[in-house]
């Protein structure tokens, strides 16, 4: 009989540490992993029967994914929102910095159909791939009950996410490529000509020759040529707009020749750039707008006064990130809600104070307190960059495409390629 | 005392049981899974083929988003226009929605009508058919000399009409034959083959030197063993990210000791050019998995025992002929082994690389498993994917063939004598 | 005697230069990590003379969650070494020593499932895991099985077979039951195996990447392992940073290595160590 019982003991050890295992070592689940099938909803229409004694407990939790912040904005504007409203509580999962990582998890999310997410946001080239797999859900009916048009908002952002004439995306920060450059070494009217726009790659590369070495500067130009991205938004600008394929490689080309840009330029990201510029190792260097809020810090060797702003001279590619809801949210009348709470003048206008982000609602570019504050967007050069933006394919398979268009493009500059073939091969991304 | 019996009897299942279903669920099935969708063009970011379908079918929520639109947009439209056969022809087009509704709801529709249910071949060729009567009807709306909202958005919305027919995604053999002729994966499996032969060659040579370098006894060996286990014991991503502080190009100190040394043309080259990438990555490998071999190979000369060595010296043996008559056939096992469990593990490896270049310059350090993950992962083509990897698991379980049989190791030890 | 000197001294100096070409990373990257961000880019990063040290990039770092992301590490890790090591010793001995019908395939099938890519099962995985709502959790030790266990069963059939039978075999000639003496003699004999299994099961745990990438995504779940990865971000690369997270990362792995080092050295040579 004791045997009998050991046996069943092992058994039954065995079986209960199969089930239960991992079970009792998890307290802390987190709060979204509640079962997907029934009690998700309940506590949406509790607080409308039974009288408000515990709002904070009764709130439906809206689960909003979206990349770190480094600035005080995201937490700002969730804080605001759950102060204002009543029925629901946003928590922020935090994805990663990565954008290409960020965007294979969130593709991996969707496509499951799961609900775990029920706001997103995204980088603007993801909107055509997400819109036409039908992951998102229209935001027409949201832009009627607010009374709002999609004019209102920044003209890149709503593009990158109109697919096949349905809007599914509201504006969380747009963003452009635009050059930063020495004002304390460029001449004044080499500055002017720079700010107005009105310049070649040509001329460019003339300036970059005659100012690079100055005041210990290392490099004429500081750009993305990673194979990432990034380098997408950079052979969109020298090819200004894939008009000039060849032309663009050209000028890249040249500029590596020269010795004008570092010499590991084929692994520059945006953090080498703005590196390359804060430290005073480069005069002029290609980035988005978020350098100008490091240099707001002044915490690095280069000062805010020392730099000035240009359009590029094939025009900045539009970047940034929109926001859209899961079509398969559980709480879309919540997700609705914070979306228009985000997006609209009042988030944007948080963002835009906290963050020093570009608002994506057009009203608030008059907003005096803002242009008081954020002194890029009465910037001449920045203006003219503002107006000329050029935009990526907006494709359902955009991945792929700028996967291509990379590849193509670092062989030819990396020396293994030549520049028939990486042209050709940029064209047939293109045309796909 | 029966039931104990028959317990005992079968002791060995009981045993082993927990480990098949572990093994069953978290890897047999899970294989499975994929061996299935390698048969379809499966890719999830595309509406029409995002799951497995052997027949056609209609996605009902697509369709009446679509309805939704065209009717809120003629609405609009609506509002605008000033020709009297205008607002006819709009009257018309809203009639023809509503049958196409109706026709749904009556025939098609199961009790969910957000579903994606199947449809048979007359069924299909109906609602293809209203479905292209209504957009026809629109584009000849639009041809009217009138104000119109905005022609182009309610087309493109018509547009989507077609999604909404899912045809059967079963392809058969196909991906594997694309596989098969993918020039990226033909270039992806010749980096990975390069790249296996020449690590695990240099771990191999370099291991089995250390092996008997460590055999001696002096001073601290045991301290020279401890050290050893940590580049293996280091997290392979963690290795990989320090390694590309190292090699980057403007303050890593190996790439400068190389190109002061004129190994390489600047310190900026480690990464840039396709040849020194690869190199820099084998570098790497071979730092983190040669102490390893040499523990590897360190246990096998530990068992060959010293009286075989004394005896042939006191025969008049010099220490290479040693070497060559004792060690290494005696040694063979251990060999044989190390190579194995290193070169399916270099065969298949990812974080390194995934880390260290992402695949870059070009695309000339991508492996076959990084690339993979791309095609699954970023562009989740799971059909496609799943198929490369089912090619990839294919060529290691040759490879470990090629070696179990070849040099006749028992891996197993299963006969318990 | 001048030519067994001469040799002692080539080994010494073999021997330091393979200690320093195994230690050098390490310690350059742990030195960088003591070094302002500035000084880590300027122009006169590897000059050695003047450097200048700073905790300021371990005081960064722990603002982000990078323990957060070594507690769900440890806890992953230990919940797989637990269970893990638990099963596969049942299954060792099985294989081992008992005798019934499809060992041989059984056998086969749990270790040849370490040959499979891990890529191939991490699709399904993720599906079932989102269907049962188990992303970001630690349910994701569950899928660790199909890395570690078969590693474990192997390492532990070794130790099984080394095992003198005499033992177990008088212990049922006195009519004990197989399980009975599995529990009462053969486990106690086997506890330095089944320890080297399990110190090897965690350091397998503790190092997965790829699951831990797609399965917990959320910031709060992160392994330690991933979140490193992710130091290195799109938009700034602070090497000072990174530099002081591998430090940490990997000082888990050395107490390890340095407290077990002949578990783990059996556990890796078992493998070879078959006559």
């Amino acid at each position: 009989m004791k045997k009998f019982l050991v046996a069943l003991m092992i058994l039954a050890l065995t079986l209960s540490l199969i089930a239960c295992a991992p079970k009792a070592d998890e307290p802390e689940a987190p709060v979204t992993e509640a079962p997907a099938e029934e009690p998700v909803e309940e506590p949406v229409e509790e607080p409308t029967e039974e009288p408000v004694e515990e709002p904070a407990e009764e709130k439906t939790i809206i689960n909003f994914a979206v990349q770190a912040d480094s600035t005080p904005a995201l937490d700002k504007l969730i804080e605001e929102f759950n102060n204002k409203s009543e029925k629901y509580q946003v928590k922020a999962t935090i994805m990663t910095n990565d954008s290409g990582q960020m965007h294979d998890q969130l593709l991996n999310s969707l496509s499951s159909k799961s609900g775990e997410y029920d706001v997103i946001s995204m980088d603007v080239v993801w909107a055509g791939e997400f819109a036409s797999a039908g992951y998102l859900q229209t935001i027409d009916k949201l832009l009627m009950d607010k009374g709002w048009k999609p004019t209102d908002f920044n003209a890149g952002s709503m593009d990158s996410g109109k697919y096949k004439g349905k809007n599914y995306v509201l504006p969380y920060f747009p963003d452009l490529g635009f050059i930063y450059f020495r004002s304390d070494i460029v001449s004044e009217e080499d500055a002017q000509i720079l700010k107005s726009g009105d310049y070649t790659f040509d001329d460019f590369i003339a300036m970059g020759e005659k100012y690079m070495g100055q005041d210990g500067t290392k490099y004429a130009y500081a750009y993305q040529s990673k194979q990432y991205e990034g380098l997408t938004c950079n052979i969109n600008e020298f090819s200004s707009n894939w008009t000039d394929i060849e032309g663009g490689l050209n000028y890249m080309k040249e500029m590596m020749d020269k010795g004008l840009t570092p010499e590991d330029i084929l692994n520059y990201t945006e953090g080498e750039t703005a590196n390359a510029l804060l430290n005073g190792e480069t005069v002029f260097a290609r980035n988005w707008p978020y350098v100008n809020g490091m240099l707001q810090t002044g915490e690095h060797d280069i000062k805010i006064d020392q730099i000035d702003y240009a359009p590029l001279p094939g025009g900045g590619t539009v970047g940034g990130w929109i926001l859209g809801i899961n079509a398969n949210s559980k709480n879309s009348e919540g997700a609705e809600e914070f979306l228009s709470f985000i997006s609209g003048p009042e988030g944007q206008k948080i963002n835009a104070m906290e963050g020093s982000y570009l608002p994506g609602y057009n009203a608030l570019l008059e907003d005096k307190a803002l242009l008081d504050f954020n002194k890029l967007l009465s910037n001449e050069g920045f203006q003219n960059a503002l107006a000329g933006t050029i935009s990526r394919p907006v494709v359902p398979n955009y991945s792929e495409v700028s996967d291509k268009i990379q590849i193509n493009t670092h062989e030819f500059l990396s020396g293994n390629g030549s520049l028939e073939d990486a042209v050709k091969g940029i064209e047939e991304a293109l045309g796909e | 005392m029966k039931f104990s019996k028959w317990i005992d009897k079968r002791a060995g299942y009981i045993l082993i049981i927990p480990a098949v279903i572990f093994i069953i669920l978290f890897s047999i099935a899970p294989i499975v899974g994929s061996l299935r969708y390698a048969f379809f063009d499966m890719q999830l970011n595309d509406q029409s083929k995002n799951d497995m379908y052997l027949s056609s079918n209609v996605n009902l929520a697509l369709n009446q988003e679509t309805i939704d639109y065209l009717r809120y947009y003629l609405d609009i439209d609506l509002d605008s226009v000033e020709k009297e056969i205008t607002i006819d022809k709009i009257a018309e087009i809203k009639l023809d929605i509503d049958d196409l509704e109706k026709y749904i709801a009556n025939e098609i529709a199961t009790s969910d009508l957000k579903a994606i249910v199947k449809v048979n071949q007359k069924d299909q060729e109906i609602l293809v058919g209203k479905q292209q009567y209504i957009l026809r009807s629109l584009e000849e709306l639009y041809s009217i000399d009138d104000e119109f909202y905005s022609p182009e958005d309610t087309l493109a919305v018509a547009s989507e009409f077609e999604t909404t027919i899912i045809k059967s995604n079963f392809v058969g053999a196909n991906n594997f034959v694309k596989v098969i002729a993918d020039k990226r994966v033909r270039s992806t499996l010749k980096f990975t083959l390069v790249f296996t032969f020449i690590s695990v060659f240099f771990e191999l040579i370099l291991g089995l030197f250390l092996a008997l370098i460590m055999n001696r006894s002096f001073k601290g060996r045991s301290l020279v063993r401890t050290f050893s286990l940590i580049p293996w014991a280091i997290p392979t991503s963690v290795a990989a990210l320090m390694w590309s502080y190292l090699y980057n190009g403007s303050s890593g100190i190996i790439s400068k000791i190389f190109s002061t040394l004129g190994l390489i043309a600047s310190p900026a080259a480690m990464l840039n050019s396709s040849s020194n990438a690869l190199w820099a990555i084998i570098l790497s490998d071979v730092w983190k998995t040669t102490p390893y071999m040499a523990l590897l190979l360190l246990g096998g000369l530990q068992v060959i025992p010293n009286s075989l060595y004394e005896s042939s010296s006191l025969d008049g043996a010099t220490k290479f002929q040693q070497f060559r008559f004792i060690t290494l056939p005696l040694l063979k096992p251990s060999i044989f082994v190390a190579l194995l469990f290193r070169t399916l593990d270099a065969f298949r490896v990812f974080d390194l690389i995934y880390v260290l270049t992402g695949g870059g310059p070009g695309g000339t350090t991508e492996s076959l498993s990084v690339y993979a993950y791309k095609v699954m992962f970023s562009q989740t083509r799971f059909g496609y994917g799943s198929a490369m990897v089912l090619v990839m698991a294919l060529i290691v379980g040759i490879i470990a063939f090629v070696y179990i049989k070849a040099l006749g190791v028992d891996l197993i030890g299963e006969d318990s004598r | 005697m001048k030519k067994a000197i001469k040799t002692s001294t080539l080994l010494k100096i073999i021997i330091i230069l393979y200690l320093f070409i195994i230690l050098f990373p390490f310690l350059w990257v742990s030195l960088t990590s003591f070094r302002p961000e500035s000084d880590i880019w300027s122009s006169n990063a590897l000059n050695l003379k003047g450097m200048r040290f700073t905790d300021d990039n371990y005081a960064k770092l722990f603002k982000t969650t990078i323990f957060n992301s070594l507690k769900n590490s440890l806890i992953i890790s230990s919940i797989t070494t637990v269970y893990v090591t638990l099963i596969a010793s049942l299954a060792a001995y099985s294989i081992a020593r008992l005798k019934f019908k499809f060992k041989k395939l059984l056998t086969v099938v749990i270790l040849a499932t370490s040959m499979f890519p891990q890529m191939i099962v991490v699709g399904p995985i993720y599906r079932i895991f989102v269907n049962l709502g188990w992303t970001n959790s630690y349910y994701i030790s569950l899928p660790y099985s199909m890395l570690t266990l078969p590693v474990a069963v192997f390492i532990l059939i070794t130790h099984f077979s080394q095992i003198p039978r005499e033992m177990e075999e008088s212990a049922i000639m006195d009519g004990s039951s197989k399980i009975n003496t599995f529990f009462k003699i053969i486990l106690p004999l086997a506890a330095p195996g089944i320890f080297t299994s399990a110190i090897m099961t965690f350091i397998g745990a503790w190092n997965e990447f790829l699951l831990s990438l797609t399965l917990n995504t959320d910031e709060m779940w992160r392994t330690a392992t991933v979140s490193i990865s992710f130091l290195r971000g799109q938009f700034e690369i602070f090497w000072g940073q990174v530099t002081a997270a591998t430090v940490i990362v990997t000082i888990p792995t050395l107490i390890i290595v340095i407290l077990f080092q002949k578990q783990i050295v059996s556990g890796i040579t078992s493998g070879a160590l078959k006559e």
